[in-house]
């Protein structure tokens, strides 16, 4: 390659990752905030199990699954499932009839990486980003060359997953494939309480089988620009589980997902320019006895914005978003679309090496609604820094809002036309500590966070039998987020441990009607949650370890019935051959080691000890 | 034993021929039953969210006012009761818990609460009804749409001995003069079972929707229906001009034919929660949001509330003459009981289980 050439590649190079010279993507723009990633080794270990299962086990973030084969919708914050964004390089992928993600159906064997943005961010992420965002990426592949990647596991209670993955990359083009395919029959014994003698049995009604693919796709058609196509697939079909003592009615889910999206990306003298543009389809079948429902809904988006970055002093994006929603659901009596608009403006400037301010703004455009314009100030500041320490001082104020979703609104019965769109405030501040001596590095970040959120959507149930959404007048979700992370290399040895605790105390402060949940915690929101892990790698071998305890939670609306609190401890063991060019990894993994008996969801029993063995073929 | 059952039997007949209906076994006991639930006992059945099996029940002491939630749950600490509690009645020293979505019925001692057995393989059961210590019945839908069924129960052994044919979607049940009434909720009509021979004997027509059963003093049945009821298709709301006014039917129980009927003014609004006073001379019902009194022997339906609100069920303490009413809150928190004087008068309130929709006084 001609010098000018390789010279002009690092021009390129440089301005394509113009922005990311202030750190990662995810925390450009939110200077102030917490941002967390899940570690890659962890996503290499556990690539048979779900987004729900990770995060559940190594965040703040606490699940509710609605059993072993159950939906798993997320609580950032003390916030409820549609609370949380959840976007897909850089789209949000949050189904728009529910407004939530079921987390079960997103297996992180299709994910590259995942990043947590704690606390309102809905001047960058949108509608829904109000207790926080889960930022999902395509893998990328950095080797030059041929690779190919084939894993086979099996586990306790019939379980069985596979997963086949080739890519190419050279200078101009990288192109990737995967493919997965899991069975699950959660056939696990459990003691019936529900039936007179309490008899043990066998959970016959909680098989999930899931399957799916993903792809991508990036061409650089210049030095200056690029383009890229991402596709991901997931088909998962599952019996749902009934309850201790409540009847089996041949319930069945069936989703079928697909993201398709295209992106181009260019570099010139004003900065960056990237469009995307994005078509999601989204099928919900549920089924039982007596229901036959079909949710069949259709997105279109496009965003296109354009960051410049001025050295390293300051960065300024501005965009818009557009989304068409065209769903034929049975549930709404036919037919329905919907158009949302939104434009932003991102600022981030830093004043003096020592001080990251961001400046963010989002308007939305709704028909029939107004949410009102939604923005983010934040800081971070390097309070005081030695030879060995670093001790950051950070905090925002950020806006949230979230627009009802078309089940809440559409929905034959109990739909809601009058529902009014949640607005939020969010105010936090923290402390970030960063210690390092020779190889050993302590991360430390302490936050404190209080929110406010108007119009909080609950669904509650009638008399009549079918559910309904009504607006809480306001609630408040107060916190504290600890953790501290410890890495250490000692010649072949590498050690990382990370322990975390979470205080999340959410109650309804103001009523639109009656006073009897106020100052009330909840349902479904543990007040304590904790967990610590550990990586450790010498050599050929690596063991990780996983501890979450989850508080009690309240399973009523006056606190006077909850589900106890309940530790889950997780092993994995590696061992990597190297057979010629190629590598073999051995792994044995066991989750719910101690074998504890807990339930995310009343009456709905979980897996015990569940044992994982798995050969992974790696070529070259 | 032989002896003790016989006079079981003689206090039971004597109790139906004077009508009175409560399942109250040990009143001419002299030393009483013993358990913790034993005494002054209301009893309060909490329906819990359906799916979720919290149903749950609630003890009430009525002389010092006190209450004990989850007593199914504290005297049987690691079972769950189940999903739907639809009914609750106590016969004996039993008490039989009908749940509805866990497709049985839930036995337990009355006094203790300690689970003594189940009646399962039912299909939606709804409600129950003793005749004696050997021989019980259950309502079962079946289907939503079609004809529901009574169970006939061995209560020794606890299996069913026999299943009847009925209406659509039969609920509530009332033993009198030998004969089981079985109110078809979805029907247009009342299927009567002779009590010797549980054999469906007649059936009595009547307003569509039969959703209460209560007998005065003069042995007179009386039943509320909601009327036929036509729901909009989108917001299942009930249509206020094609659907049917509701009413209540007096129906003599020596002829088995309906003697007088009263109409309800609102075509969308539907009587329930029927029960009577303790003498049997007055009726209570929940009608379009209020509670009101009816004197059986008035034609006219009474026009004046007796309570400026409706709830989700009613009872008549026949100690005290106290009406008793339930407070749904939703599926998602815990209702309340609220105690009202023979005057109509709140007394006091108690936060029960999750959706209480019935009483049962001992």
């Amino acid at each position: 390659m001609a010098p000018a050439a390789l010279a002009q590649q690092d021009t390129a190079l440089y301005h394509l990752q113009g922005v990311e010279i202030f750190g990662k993507p995810a925390e450009v723009f939110a200077a102030g905030s917490r941002v967390s990633t899940l570690d890659s080794s962890y996503l290499q270990t556990y690539t048979s199990r779900s987004l729900a299962e990770a995060l559940q086990a190594r965040t703040p973030i606490y699940f509710k699954t609605y059993g072993a084969s159950g939906i798993s919708s997320a609580s950032f914050r003390g916030t409820s499932a549609g609370h949380t964004a959840v976007l897909w390089n850089g789209l949000n992928i949050t189904l728009p009839s529910l407004g939530q993600s079921d987390f079960a159906t997103l297996p992180l064997s299709s994910v590259g990486e995942v990043a947590m943005q704690h606390g309102a961010a809905g001047a960058t992420y949108g509608s829904g980003a109000i207790g926080g965002a889960i930022l999902l990426n395509s893998p990328t592949y950095g080797r030059q060359g041929f690779r190919g990647d084939l894993q086979q596991e099996v586990g306790s209670f019939g379980r069985y997953f596979s997963n086949a993955a080739a890519s190419y990359s050279n200078e101009k083009l990288a192109v990737g494939i995967s493919g997965n395919w899991q069975l699950a029959p959660n056939r696990f014994p459990y003691r019936d309480y529900a039936t007179f003698g309490a008899p043990e049995r066998k959970q016959e009604h909680a098989e999930v089988q899931q399957h799916g693919f993903a792809q991508d796709l990036v061409w650089h058609l210049s030095p200056k620009s690029k383009l890229s196509l991402h596709s991901w697939y997931t088909s998962t079909d599952r019996e749902v589980q009934p309850a201790l003592g409540a009847a089996y009615t041949n319930a069945q889910q069936l989703d079928k997902n697909l993201r398709l999206m295209a992106g181009y990306d260019y570099s010139s003298r004003w900065g960056q320019t990237s469009i995307k543009t994005a078509w999601f389809s989204d099928y919900l079948k549920y089924t039982d006895d007596n229901n036959y429902s079909v949710t069949d809904i259709q997105t279109y988006q496009v965003q296109a914005e354009q960051t410049y970055t001025y050295g390293k002093r300051w960065s300024l994006r501005g965009g818009v978003n557009l989304q068409h929603f065209t769903g034929d659901v049975e549930g709404y009596g036919g037919g329905v679309t919907e158009d949302r608009a939104a434009a932003f403006a991102l600022f981030r400037f830093d004043p003096t090496e020592a001080l990251e301010l961001s400046l963010n703004m989002r308007q939305a455009f709704i028909k029939n609604y107004n949410p009102a314009p939604t923005p983010t100030v934040g800081a971070n500041w390097k309070l005081a820094s030695g030879q060995n320490h670093h001790l950051y001082l950070k905090g925002n104020v950020s806006g949230s809002y979230r627009v009802p979703t078309l089940n809440e609104r559409f929905w034959q019965p109990g739909g809601n036309s009058n529902l009014k769109p949640e607005q939020g405030w969010n105010y936090e501040s923290g402390l970030r500590h960063v210690y390092t001596l020779g190889s050993l590095l302590v991360e430390s970040e302490a936050t404190a966070y209080y929110m406010l959120v108007d119009n909080w959507v609950q669904w509650v149930p009638t008399p009549e039998g079918f559910w309904t959404p009504h607006n809480l007048q306001k609630v408040r979700s107060q916190g504290l987020e600890l953790s501290s992370q410890a890495s250490r290399q000692l010649g072949d040895l590498k050690l990382t441990a990370t322990a975390g605790y979470t205080y999340t105390s959410t109650e309804q402060v103001k009523a639109y009607e009656g006073t009897e949940e106020l100052d009330r915690q909840l349902a479904y929101v543990p007040l304590h949650k904790a967990t610590f892990f550990t990586d450790a790698a010498f050599r050929t071998w690596s063991l990780s370890g996983n501890l979450s305890y989850n508080g009690l939670r309240y399973t009523n609306g006056n606190n006077t019935n909850f589900l106890p609190s309940f530790t889950l401890v997780g092993f994995a063991l590696n061992k990597q051959f190297l057979l010629g060019q190629q590598k073999l990894i051995a792994s044995a993994r066991v989750d719910n080691a101690t074998n504890t008996d807990y339930k995310t969801m009343q009456n709905l029993p979980m897996p015990g000890r569940q044992y994982a063995l798995s050969l992974r073929f790696i070529i070259p | 034993m032989k002896k003790y059952i016989t006079v079981r039997r003689f206090f039971v007949a004597a109790a139906l021929l004077t009508g009175s209906l409560s399942f109250s076994s040990c009143e001419n006991d002299n030393e009483g039953p013993s358990g913790e639930y034993a005494q002054d006992a209301v009893l309060v059945s909490n329906e819990g969210n359906f799916n979720s099996s919290n149903a749950s029940v609630s003890y009430l002491n009525r002389s010092n006012g006190s209450v004990t939630n989850e007593i199914f749950k504290k005297a049987n600490p690691e079972m769950v009761l189940g999903d739907v509690l639809q009914s609750m009645a106590v016969h004996g020293d039993r008490a039989f818990m009908v749940m509805n979505n866990s497709r049985k019925v839930v036995v337990a001692n009355a006094n203790t609460f300690k689970a003594e057995g189940e009646i399962s393989g039912l299909e939606m059961p709804r409600y129950f009804v003793a005749l004696n210590d050997s021989k019980g019945y259950v309502t079962e839908w079946v289907t939503f749409s079609g004809n529901g069924r009574v169970a006939v129960v061995d209560l020794k052994t606890l299996t069913v001995t026999k299943i009847i044919e009925v209406g659509i979607n039969p609920e509530r049940l009332l033993l009198a003069g030998g004969k089981l009434y079985v109110a078809n909720r979805e029907d247009n009509k009342l299927s009567v079972i002779n009590t010797a021979t549980d054999v469906l004997e007649t059936t009595i027509p009547v307003t569509h929707g039969p959703n209460g059963l209560a007998l005065d003093n003069n042995n007179n049945l009386w039943v509320t229906s909601s009327g036929l009821k036509v729901y909009d298709p989108v917001t299942w709301e009930i249509s206020t001009e094609t659907s049917a006014p509701g009413t209540l039917s007096k129906i003599n129980t020596s002829s088995n034919t309906v003697v007088d009927t009263a109409n309800f003014s609102s075509r969308s609004a539907s009587p329930g929660n029927l029960t009577t006073s303790k003498d049997k001379t007055r009726l209570y019902f929940t009608y379009n949001g209020k509670t009101y009194q009816q004197d059986p022997q008035v034609r006219q339906l009474s026009r004046t509330p007796f309570i400026g609100r409706s709830f989700n069920a009613l009872g008549v303490d026949p100690a005290t003459n106290y009406l008793y009413a339930a407070r749904s809150t939703g599926y998602t928190s815990d209702g309340w009981v609220i105690r009202f004087n023979p005057s109509g008068a709140a007394v006091d309130s108690f936060r029960v289980g999750i959706a209480p929709n019935g009483f049962v006084f001992r």
